[in-house]
């Protein structure tokens, strides 16, 4: 065992001082390499972490989602619906939500604001987002004025600042007090942005759909799966338009790499030669390949892929970002939570490594068997 | 005295059956003696058997648990009926746990379990008819008219 390694420890040796015998060929071929893996690695870990975190933010909304339609728009919704719809089994809570969006000129975004169930706000008082206290710079105690849709300045002074797991939540919220919200909207009392519905057993919940719509006909309940599956559907779509983008550099490579992996240059089948001759087999020839092939693959790879991961999640994916994030360029900047796909780092290792070995393979090993004196000659 | 004395036993005895039953939760590697499944991945289907020693069985479905119950020997050896202090079922609308023996059960709906055609535990009488109407179950069953031919027929999907 112990004799295996030392002859694989040479052999690496030997082949990285004869990489280093062509360092311009070599190092161009690793910077390729590593900006494919880092192209591909940057799209495949911004959109899993915005899937992520839209699980993340969707784990805690209620399970039915209840909105009136008038003339196919969604309208606000009379609390005595609550009421008229009934007693439906199944249901274990139901309440109105206030919440609404609302564009601030001064730094060209769009909030969100809400009422809060779990808290009691006083009128003027308001919670926000660290990601508007960024970037409106304001802290504990300061005043934050808005100019409502009747035309009047409305002032909040900011009790709190909300911290939370992920930014992407809580980065455009302002939580205010119904009253206020009411006014600054001009939401007439009893009536609410939409209804939520908990249901305990997700088995039961087309069926719940189902006697809401028959209930209510003027209303559509939406699933939180329904959600999720929207979108994973739009992350997914956004990952395939900049995919297409990147296949023609793709293929590029692709050409690039089988030509420098399977073509031997004149110069190399002469080493394999002189090393044949010098009395190595066949097999270390191949191995010597192998490693070589190896190297260059797998710096390329992680290099790649760590600087994929610091362009995602410290420099917030400036190259793609306007593809990917879509409309929420109108939101004020927020900062990705980390997550890694075991999974998907290993299909990126074998559509990029993999291939790139095993391609560098083959050539050598028909250049190996032949005779030495022909191949020198 | 005795009367009032045992009238408030009553009363309390009432009032204990009433609230949902306190049973340990199924852990992440416990798996049901029948089937031999993973039985935390089913939340709405845990049904639990408690022995006097605090140790518990617990089930991915209800129709398990009746297998269990008519052929002890065979599930759980060494094991006896008399010790039993508790059987709970999760109960379908609430998701929380109710005595078996107060519960409704449903057969041919359209809600399968984690083994197919299950006995869908419900809380109440109104919950159960309800239930038959909106997901197409044939029968409503109580506790002691689930019989081992039954079952056996079940797992054919046959219901009557």
């Amino acid at each position: 065992m112990k004799a295996f390694i030392r002859k694989q420890r040479y052999l690496i040796d030997f082949t990285l001082s004869s990489l280093l015998r062509r360092p311009g060929k070599n190092l161009g071929l690793l910077v390729v390499y590593s900006l494919i893996v880092f192209l591909l690695a940057s799209v495949m870990l911004f959109t899993h972490a915005l899937r992520s975190e839209a699980r993340l933010v969707l784990a805690d909304s209620p399970e039915i989602i209840l909105q009136r339609m008038v003339a196919g728009r969604h309208d606000l919704i009379p609390g005595s619906y609550l009421e008229k719809m009934g007693r439906i089994r199944g249901v274990i809570g139901k309440h109105g939500r206030l919440w609404g969006y609302f564009y601030d000129p001064a730094v060209q975004a769009n909030y969100t604001l809400m009422v809060p169930r779990d808290r009691q706000l006083a009128e003027d008082e308001a919670v926000i987002g660290a990601a508007i206290a960024r970037t409106r710079g304001v802290s504990r105690g300061d005043f934050l004025t808005f100019r409502s849709t009747d035309g009047n300045a409305y002032s909040f002074r900011v009790s709190a600042i909300l911290a939370s797991d992920s930014e992407l939540v809580s980065a455009d919220l302002i939580l205010v007090s119904e009253q206020r919200f009411r006014t600054f909207f001009g939401i007439p009392e009893g009536y609410y942005t939409d209804l939520v519905l908990n249901v305990r057993n997700p088995k039961e919940l087309r069926k719940v759909a189902e006697k809401l719509t028959l209930r209510l006909p003027d209303t559509r309940p939406i699933l939180r799966d329904e959600i999720l599956r929207t979108y994973d559907a739009i992350f997914n779509w956004r990952q395939g338009i900049v995919f297409v983008l990147l296949t023609g550099t793709i293929l590029a490579f692709v050409i690039f790499a089988w030509d420098k992996a399977s073509g031997l240059s004149a110069e190399e089948r002469r080493e394999i030669g002189i090393l044949k001759a010098i009395g190595w087999e066949t097999s270390d020839v191949i191995r010597m390949k192998f490693w070589e092939g190896a190297i260059i693959s797998l710096s390329a790879f992680l290099l790649g892929y760590l600087t994929a991961y610091g362009h995602v999640f410290y420099a917030n994916a400036g190259l793609f970002e306007p593809v990917l994030k879509g409309w929420s360029v109108l939101y004020p900047e927020f900062r990705l939570t980390p997550f890694i796909d075991g999974l998907q780092l290993a299909t990126l290792f074998f559509f990029t490594v993999f291939p790139y070995t095993v391609a560098t393979i083959v050539p050598i090993w028909r250049a190996a068997i032949t005779d030495p004196d022909t191949v020198m000659r | 005295m005795k009367t009032l004395l045992s009238a408030l036993l009553l009363l309390l005895a009432t009032g204990l059956f009433a609230q949902p039953l306190e049973l340990p939760p199924p852990g992440p590697r416990d798996t049901c003696p029948v089937c031999g499944m993973f039985v935390a991945k089913y939340p709405e289907w845990v049904a639990t058997v408690l022995y006097k020693n605090g140790h518990a069985h617990h089930f991915d479905g209800a129709k398990d648990l009746f297998k269990y119950l008519h052929d002890l020997p065979k599930w759980a050896p060494g094991h006896d009926p008399k010790d039993i202090t508790a059987i709970g079922v999760t109960e379908y609308y609430g998701l929380t746990r109710i005595d078996a023996h107060d519960a409704w059960y449903v057969i041919g709906s359209d809600i399968l379990g984690p083994m197919g055609h299950e006995l869908v535990p419900l809380e109440t009488k109104e919950d159960a008819e309800e239930f038959l109407q909106d997901h197409g179950g044939r029968q409503i069953l109580r506790f002691d008219q689930i019989s081992a031919p039954l079952l056996k027929k079940l797992d054919q999907g046959q219901f009557d």
